[in-house]
């Protein structure tokens, strides 16, 4: 472990590490102020250790952003120990639940680093990672997540849920297929709060990351998939079931976009010996379902994203002249001029959005936020085509439909790679 | 020397456990003898140990190692002559040493006259010494205790054509303490042995004395009736001799066999002992504390009697599925190492013959609440032979030197009631007294050495017992006080080095003192207080305010 990591855990922290000792499970929870829910969590947790891991030692780990409604007691409190027996579950051994806070102010990436410092102080074979917004984490996630780690060797386990269609755009018309199409993996969800890694992958990662590069830990979730690939770790998917969230509220875009969309293009250059070497995607090992669809009706204001995609073509177009192609400009304000009845954001067009983007982002044209930035209205036409396209879609149409989209990321892939190597 | 007339005794005995059988053979007839034992008294008094208990001894068919008792008021005559057993008794109280012998209550042989004259006729005076029925269906889902070899508690006796009860072997009738006859028996059978001098009885499966139609038929009412009645026998008759009960239940049903005080002075506790070898196993203590947080509180008089091996199997029953699972693959890998609910193996050979985990657990049993049993044999690291039947493979004979027969007997080897152990790890050539003798480092020595320091002290047998729970859970420590004497027992489960931090705050001031070496450690502060230990190290510290 680099002196770094050590000087970044507190004292009281490695103390309690200390009692903790070597472990087989590691399960780490960031919080900031989920006192609400974490409790239950806990349980659920423990429960899931004890039921699928009955034999191991194992910790739970609570990475605090500095809660302040009593997150961290809860967490401890809920300890399987021989001071405070449980009543509910009999474990064999001691399972402990120890918490920290992390210097910085809350982010996922402090979280993770603080987390995956203590599984290789732990030296834990196999660990999860839990988010406390997740509202219906069940303890059979705990063996979905540890298991294919644990008892069969992977190094990286991303989950697939059963999610509304109209659910993550970003991932299914962005995320995925771009992911997919680069790195030649399809996997699902490469940036989810929930997965699980082995030890050594953890440790990797720890170590190999720029943890201080200034985007305070931005979807640290997708770099460390990224990294997993690029490692040639072996990777597997495991179906968790449907994904609720705690507080169900519209994300803001732009961080949104930032977390992934910005992490992605600045993976991009570092990996690129990887990436351009790659010519077709192939499938994982997946246990239980690749995805599964929810079709019931959603009210979605499809009209204010098509005005924003309209807006913001014209608001922004001197920044678009920095970032795309001539082409592809022009056909972007041709539809931003069409009716709602008419208006269509095309696979192609915006395949080709994404990847002129991704390039002039590498080239630093205009600030990279700038351009994560001027992203936002784009993917707004293009996901107002999806809810379209979809609108009355069974599973296998949305599925279709998906599919579609991946294979044009990779049809035009070249096209990115031309982009890449050329100039200007 | 000569016996304390301390009626408490029992609560700072360190007993050795051991069947005459195995032990030494003086006459040559390749079974061991009350006089062979007894020319081994002097070896028993440099171990350190004060009280024997002796394994069943009586005339018997021998078709359950002496638990099928045929008369109980003869010596079996392969051990010798009443007139030897006296003999022993005698030498082994000018020793200091008290004896303790086996009583079986429950059942008797089916070679014993009073069955013979039972099953005999319905109008035997002696029918109702047993449980007699015309149907196999009384008693109905009573457990089934020897799982491997019985498939009911009723056996059909085609002299008497009918169903007689029995809760071991089908050989093992058991005895009717609802018949009043068979009570007043039983206690002139223990009257006659403690008129004869003798300390102390281990009552054999009493859990079992009656049975009620609509229960477990364990733990009845009734049956602690029975006990306390002996129990009242024995104060009025013989005060300062001691009851020691063989009830492996869950320690809320152990309690009531201590009763007020006016039941057994001691009894084994059967779940503590799986517990010990399975925290060592997990590394946590877990196991150990948290069964010994159900321990019910126990009379003042009581004790509680501990032990890590015996001659049966290392009995499961009294764990859950989950922890006897993992008791199997931790111990007993190979399913000839099991039997019944258990494991048939000694201790040496369950610990993997790792000195220093050996060491820590007779350290735990030495320090923990209760009164240690050290089974023949363990304290020079004997092996098994899991390729004798039954609980036979831990029941070969001792190992005295590498001579002929380890020293144990100068019959032909076909004559030796059975093998010795010859492997090259654990056989007699490798593992004796004689060799370790010779070594001062050896596992004699040390467990001479450990009983030496316990018996400096009270506070193990008779002190309160209060555990620290420090947070690194692979440290067993808790701090022993009887007055103003304390010690604290700092025990690391784990394979592995380890720092722990105790809250020795009430202790501030004191200076601890290591027993083993009688170094001083840094005094006790307000922070707290920093120990290392190595793998399966432990430390005892008598805490001094100096």
């Amino acid at each position: 472990m680099k002196l770094a990591e050590e000087s970044y855990l507190t004292d009281d922290f490695l103390r309690q590490l200390v009692n903790v000792g070597e472990v087989d499970i590691l399960v780490g929870l960031p919080t900031h102020n989920n006192a609400q829910t974490i409790g239950s969590i806990v349980q659920t947790i423990q429960s899931g250790i004890l039921r699928g891991f009955p034999r191991e030692r194992a910790v739970i780990i609570n990475a605090d952003g500095g809660s302040r409604d009593g997150t961290r007691e809860l967490v401890t409190g809920v300890s399987i120990d021989d001071v405070r027996p449980a009543s509910n579950l009999h474990a064999l051994r001691t399972l402990h639940s120890i918490s920290t806070e992390y210097p910085n102010s809350p982010s996922s990436g402090a979280a993770l680093r603080t987390i995956l410092a203590a599984a290789e102080l732990l030296r834990a074979k196999a660990c999860a990672v839990l988010s406390p917004n997740s509202a219906n984490i069940e303890r059979e996630w705990i063996s979905k997540l540890l298991s294919p780690i644990y008892r069969d060797g992977f190094d990286l386990v991303t989950p697939t849920y059963r999610r509304h269609k109209f659910e993550g755009l970003l991932i299914t018309n962005l995320v995925y297929p771009m992911t997919r199409a680069l790195y030649g993996l399809r996997i699902r969800e490469a940036y989810s709060p929930e997965f699980g890694f082995s030890g050594r992958l953890g440790s990797q990662f720890l170590g190999q990351h720029a943890w201080n590069d200034g985007t305070e830990g931005a979807g640290v979730e997708l770099r460390f998939t990224l990294a997993a690939i690029t490692g040639r770790n072996l990777i597997c998917q495991s179906f968790l079931g449907e994904k609720m969230h705690v507080e169900r509220h519209a994300a803001d875009l732009v961080p949104a976009l930032r977390e992934t969309v910005g992490a992605l293009f600045s993976a991009l250059e570092p990996d690129f010996p990887v990436w351009s070497a790659v010519t077709h995607s192939q499938s994982l090992p997946t246990t239980g379902a690749d995805h599964e669809v929810i079709l019931e009706p959603l009210r979605v204001n499809r009209k204010r994203l098509r005005e924003m995609f309209s807006s913001g073509v014209a608001e922004l177009e001197s920044v678009f002249q920095s970032i795309l192609s001539l082409s592809t400009l022009a056909e972007l304000k041709r539809i931003a001029a069409l009716g709602e009845e008419e208006f269509h954001y095309p696979p192609e067009l915006w395949v080709r959005t994404v990847y002129e983007f991704a390039a002039s982002y590498r080239k630093s044209v205009i600030s990279r936020d700038h351009i994560i930035q001027a992203l936002a209205p784009l993917f707004r036409g293009r996901a107002f085509t999806f809810l379209v396209e979809n609108r009355n879609a069974s599973e296998d149409e949305v599925e279709n439909n998906i599919e579609g989209l991946c294979l044009e990321f990779e049809r035009l892939k070249p096209y990115l790679l031309q982009l890449w190597e050329s100039r200007e | 020397m000569s016996l304390n007339r301390d009626v408490l005794w029992y609560k700072d005995a360190i007993v050795y456990q051991v069947h005459v059988r195995t032990f030494h053979d003086s006459n040559g007839d390749g079974i061991g003898d009350f006089q062979g034992l007894e020319e081994k008294l002097d070896y028993l008094q440099q171990l350190g140990i004060n009280a024997i208990w002796l394994m069943p001894f009586f005339p018997s068919p021998l078709r359950d190692d002496g638990y099928d008792i045929a008369d109980y008021n003869a010596v079996h005559s392969s051990y010798g002559t009443l007139e030897d057993f006296r003999k022993f008794l005698g030498s082994a109280h000018d020793r200091g040493i008290r004896v303790i012998i086996e009583m079986v209550l429950n059942h008797t042989s089916d070679q014993h006259p009073w069955f013979q004259e039972s099953r005999s006729s319905p109008d035997n005076p002696r029918r109702d010494w047993y449980v007699w029925s015309d149907t196999d269906r009384r008693y109905k889902g009573v457990r089934i205790i020897f799982l491997d070899t019985e498939t009911s508690n009723w056996a059909w006796d085609p002299i008497s054509k009918s169903f007689y009860w029995h809760r071991f072997f089908s050989h093992q009738p058991d005895l009717n303490y609802d018949n009043p006859a068979v009570r007043e028996q039983m206690w002139n059978v223990m009257k006659f042995w403690l008129e004869m001098g003798v300390d102390g009885f281990r009552l054999d499966a009493v859990p079992y004395l009656v049975e009620r139609e609509g229960t477990n038929c364990e733990n009845l009412p009734e049956t602690h009736a029975v006990l306390k009645e002996l129990r009242r026998k024995l104060d009025e008759q013989f005060p300062g001799r001691m009851l020691l009960a063989e009830a492996n239940q869950w320690p809320a049903d152990l309690r009531p066999y201590f009763g007020d005080g006016d039941e057994f002075h001691m009894a084994f506790h059967f779940p503590l002992m799986p517990r010990m070898f399975m925290g060592l196993k997990l590394e946590d203590r877990k196991p150990i504390t948290e069964i010994l947080q159900q321990t019910p509180e126990i009379p003042a008089l009581c004790q509680w009697s501990l032990f890590l091996r015996n001659h049966d199997e290392l009995t499961l029953e009294m764990v859950t599925d989950l922890e006897r699972d993992y008791m199997y693959d931790s111990y007993a890998e190979s399913k000839t190492m099991r039997l019944n609910l258990g494991i048939r193996r000694r201790l040496a050979p369950l610990l993997d013959n790792d000195r220093r985990r050996i060491e820590l657990m007779n350290g735990m049993l030495m320090s923990l609440p209760g009164t240690p049993i050290i089974y023949y044999g363990d304290e020079i690291g004997m092996g098994d032979n899991i390729n004798l039947g039954d609980r036979n493979g831990v029941r070969t004979p001792m190992q005295w030197d590498g001579g002929t027969n380890g020293g144990f007997s100068s019959a032909p080897l076909e004559r030796l009631y059975s093998p010795l152990i010859q492997d090259p790890v654990y056989g007699y050539p490798a593992v004796n007294v004689l060799r370790q003798k010779a070594s001062e480092h050896s596992l004699l020595n040390w467990m001479q050495r450990i009983v030496t320091v316990r018996k400096s002290t009270g506070v193990f047998g008779r002190g309160s017992i209060e555990f620290l729970y420090p947070a690194n859970h692979r440290i067993l420590a808790y701090v022993r006080r009887l007055g103003n004497e304390v010690v604290l027992v700092v025990n690391n489960l784990s394979s592995t080095a380890q720092a722990v931090e105790l809250d020795l705050r009430r202790y501030k001031g004191n200076i601890p003192i290591e027993m083993f070496g009688g170094n001083m450690f840094p005094r006790v502060g307000d922070l707290p207080y920093l120990l290392t230990l190595g793998p399966y190290q432990f430390y005892w510290f008598r805490l001094r305010r100096v």
